[in-house]
C-alpha cells in the first residue's frame, strides 16, 4: 500500500478531533501487517501533531494561558521539578524552552567555550 | 583557570535575563540505526549538513532530507544509538576549530587531538564545506612550490594553488613523493604549512609517516588529520573537508598551505559506503551520482589569491590509487580531469630500480610551468621530450637491431638522464643541486662517468660544490636564468670534481 493510501485511511478514522474506535479496529483487521506498522506510525504522527505538552515544576492556573493561546491543540500538561522555573513546551517536534534550567545550561555551555 | 568573579557575573547577567532567552529546538526521534546511518522522524526544520546532537551526546550530521524523517550520519561509534532515542538540531553546520595552536599536532577530522598532548585551545571555527573562491579573487599560478625531488620540479614543476595528481597502484612511491615534497618545505624561509590527511589508511602507516616527519623536523609547519581504515565511513568522507578547512585558515592569513589527500580512492569508498546505506541511486562501480561533484568541489577550493585578497594559496596534492596501471577507471578519470596535472607511477618502473617511478610520457603538469623559475627551466628545457623519445627509442632496440650513431646516443643520453633523475626516499635536493645535477648529464659532462657510478658521483659532486664552490649554488638558488659566465663556471666545477673522482 502506497504512502498515500495510508494517509487516506489515517483521516478516515478520525471522527472530528477524535479517533473513531470501530473504525480503526476495522482498518486494523484488514491491511497487512507491514501497512499497520506504517498506519500506527502515521496515527502517532497525527496525535503528535494535534497536541502540546506544557512541562513546568508547578502546574497552576496560569498555565491555562496556553489552552487560550492554542486553542485547536488537545494540551498536556506535566510536572517535571528538574526545569527549577519557567516551562517547557513541546509543539510535535518544535520545542519552546523558557526554563531557569535552560539558563544554567547556556551559563555553562558559555563557560565551557570559553574558558579552559 | 576561570575567574571566579567572572562566573558570577555571568551568572548574575543571565538571572537578570531570565525569561527573555527562551530557546527553541527542533527535536526528533531515532526510527532506525542501520551501520552508523540514523534515520530520525521529525527535526522538520533540520537542514542539509546541519550539525545534530543525541541524547547520549554523540553528534551527527544531516545528509538527507525526506518528507516525514532525515537521514543522519553518526560522526561516532554507532552502537549507543537505539530506536527511540531523542536527538536535537543545533543550528550549526559542521565546522573545525582552528589555530596556530594546531601545527605540529595530530588531529581527527573533527580537530579532536590523537596524540596524547595537551588540549588544543579553540581558534576560529571554520565551516567544513565552503564555497571555493571566485575567478575574481584567484590570480594565475605563478610561484613554484619546490618538491625537491629532481623529476619533478624539471618536468612537471608544481606551482603554489595548484592541484597536481598523484596516481600509480599500490607500493609505487605516491606517499614517499608527498612526503619527500613536505620535508622539502623547511628549506623556505617561511616554510609552506603542510597538511596531510590520512582516508582509510592503516593506523601503523600513518604511524609511519608522523615519526618520518618528526625526524625530518617537518612536524613542526605540518598537520596531520587521521581518519584511518577502522574510523567510520563519516570521518573518513569528512577528512579531506576539514584539511581544507584547515588550509583556508592560514590562507585566510596570507600564507601558503599544501595539503595532501592520502587518498581520494578510499574517500571515495567511504562516500560509497555511505551512499548505499542511504539507499542513493548507485552508478558506475556502485558509486553514486555526484561522486564527481565530491572530488570537485574539494579540489575546488585549493587556489592561489590574488594580492587584494591576501596573496595566499592552497595547493592540493591529491593521491588516487589504481588496480593494475587502469587510470581509465571511473575515479582516477574523475579526478585526472579535475586537477592541473598528474604524476603517473608506474609499477615495472619502479621494479626496474627507476625510483620516483614517474612514467615520463602519461604525466603532465598544465599549469606549474608558469611558476618554474628561469634557472631550472633554461637547464631542463628538452630534459621531458627527450626522455619520452628514449622510452620508445629503448622499446625498439629491445629487438636488437644495429643502430645509427644518432640513434645510439640518444639512447646514451636516455640512459643518463634516467639515471641522474633517480632519488632516494627523504633526500630532496635544493633547486640548485638539482640544476647541477641535470646540467651536468645535459651538458654531456658526465658522458665518460660509467652508468652504475652516477648515484656515487653526484652525491660526492654535491657535496664538492657546497664545500669548494658555495657561489655558484648561491647564484643557482636566485632564480634567474643561469649567465654564460655561470655556466662556464659550472663545468669548471664539474671538469674539477672528475679529476678527483675515483
Amino acid at each position: 500500500m502506497n504512502r498515500k493510501k495510508i494517509d487516506k485511511l489515517i483521516a478516515a478514522s478520525y471522527e472530528g478531533d477524535y479517533l473513531n474506535q470501530k473504525i480503526v479496529i476495522k482498518i486494523a483487521s484488514l491491511i497487512s501487517r507491514a501497512d499497520l506498522k506504517k498506519y500506527i506510525n502515521g496515527l502517532k504522527l497525527v496525535e503528535k501533531k494535534r497536541s502540546l505538552i506544557v512541562s513546568s515544576p508547578i502546574i497552576n492556573s496560569e498555565l491555562r494561558k496556553f489552552e487560550e493561546l492554542f486553542p485547536h491543540k488537545k494540551i498536556v500538561f506535566k510536572k517535571d521539578p528538574s526545569l527549577i522555573l519557567g516551562a517547557r513546551v513541546v509543539d510535535n517536534d518544535i520545542v519552546y524552552e523558557f526554563t531557569l534550567q535552560n539558563s544554567f545550561d547556556k551559563i555553562l555551555s558559555y563557560i565551557e567555550q570559553n574558558y579552559d | 583557570m576561570i575567574d571566579n568573579n567572572k562566573i558570577i557575573e555571568t551568572l548574575e547577567k543571565k538571572i537578570m535575563t531570565f525569561g527573555g532567552d527562551g530557546k527553541t529546538q527542533n527535536v526528533g526521534i531515532v526510527i532506525k540505526n542501520t551501520d552508523g546511518v540514523i534515520t530520525a522522524s521529525g527535526l522538520s526544520r533540520a537542514t542539509m549538513g546541519e550539525k545534530v546532537v543525541f541524547d547520549n551526546g554523540n553528534i551527527g550530521t544531516i545528509f538527507n532530507l525526506d518528507e516525514d524523517n532525515v537521514s543522519v550520519i553518526l560522526l561516532e561509534e554507532a552502537s549507543g544509538i537505539k530506536e527511540g532515542d531523542g536527538l536535537k538540531t543545533t543550528g550549526e553546520m559542521l565546522s573545525i576549530e582552528v589555530s596556530e595552536e594546531l601545527l605540529g599536532r595530530v588531529i581527527d577530522p573533527l580537530g579532536n587531538p590523537l596524540d596524547n598532548k595537551p588540549k588544543i585551545k579553540k581558534g576560529k571555527s571554520m565551516p567544513l564545506e565552503k564555497i571555493a573562491a571566485g575567478v575574481v579573487e584567484r590570480e594565475p599560478v605563478s610561484v613554484p612550490l619546490k618538491t625537491g625531488i629532481k623529476a619533478i620540479d624539471s618536468m612537471f614543476p608544481i606551482g603554489r594553488g595548484q592541484r597536481e595528481l598523484i596516481i600509480g597502484d599500490r607500493q609505487t612511491g605516491k606517499t614517499a613523493i608527498v612526503i619527500d615534497a613536505i620535508i622539502n618545505q623547511k628549506i623556505n624561509k617561511k616554510p609552506v604549512i603542510c597538511i596531510y590527511v590520512a582516508i582509510g589508511q592503516k593506523r601503523s602507516t600513518i604511524a609511519q609517516v608522523i615519526d618520518r616527519l618528526s625526524a625530518e623536523g617537518a612536524a613542526d609547519y605540518s598537520i596531520v588529520i587521521s581518519a584511518s581504515a577502522s574510523d567510520p565511513a563519516a570521518l573518513q568522507y569528512l577528512a579531506p573537508y576539514s584539511g581544507c578547512a584547515i588550509a583556508e585558515y592560514f590562507l585566510e592569513k596570507g600564507k601558503d598551505v599544501l595539503v595532501v589527500f592520502d587518498d581520494l580512492t578510499k574517500h571515495a569508498w567511504a562516500y560509497r559506503q555511505i551512499s548505499l546505506v542511504l539507499k542513493r541511486p548507485a552508478g558506475r562501480e556502485a558509486y553514486p551520482g555526484d561522486v564527481f561533484y565530491l572530488h570537485s568541489r574539494l579540489l575546488e577550493r585549493s587556489v592561489k589569491l590574488n594580492k587584494e585578497n591576501g596573496g595566499g594559496s592552497v595547493t592540493a596534492l591529491p593521491i588516487i590509487e589504481t588496480q593494475a596501471n587502469d587510470i581509465s577507471a571511473y575515479i582516477p578519470t574523475n579526478v585526472i580531469s579535475i586537477t592541473d596535472g598528474q604524476i603517473y607511477l608506474q609499477t615495472d618502473l619502479f621494479n626496474a630500480g627507476i625510483k620516483p617511478a614517474i612514467n615520463i610520457g602519461q604525466s603532465v603538469s598544465r599549469v606549474g610551468s608558469a611558476a618554474q623559475t628561469p634557472t631550472i627551466k633554461s637547464i631542463s628545457g628538452k630534459l621531458k621530450l627527450e626522455l619520452a623519445q628514449y622510452s620508445s627509442l629503448a622499446a625498439f632496440a629491445q629487438f636488437g637491431t644495429e643502430l645509427d650513431a644518432a640513434t645510439q646516443k640518444q639512447l646514451d643520453r636516455g640512459k643518463r638522464l634516467t639515471e641522474i633523475l633517480k632519488q632516494p626516499q627523504y633526500s630532496p635536493l635544493m633547486e640548485s643541486l638539482e640544476v647541477l645535477s641535470i646540467y651536468a648529464v645535459t651538458s654531456g659532462l658526465m658522458d665518460d662517468i660509467p652508468i652504475d657510478s652516477f648515484q656515487r658521483f653526484e652525491k660526492e659532486m654535491h657535496d664538492f660544490a657546497k664545500k669548494r664552490y658555495p657561489k655558484i649554488l648561491e647564484s643557482l638558488s636566485t632564480g634567474e636564468r643561469p649567465t654564460e659566465q655561470t655556466l662556464k663556471q659550472i663545468s669548471k666545477l664539474i671538469e674539477e670534481f672528475k679529476k678527483r673522482f675515483g
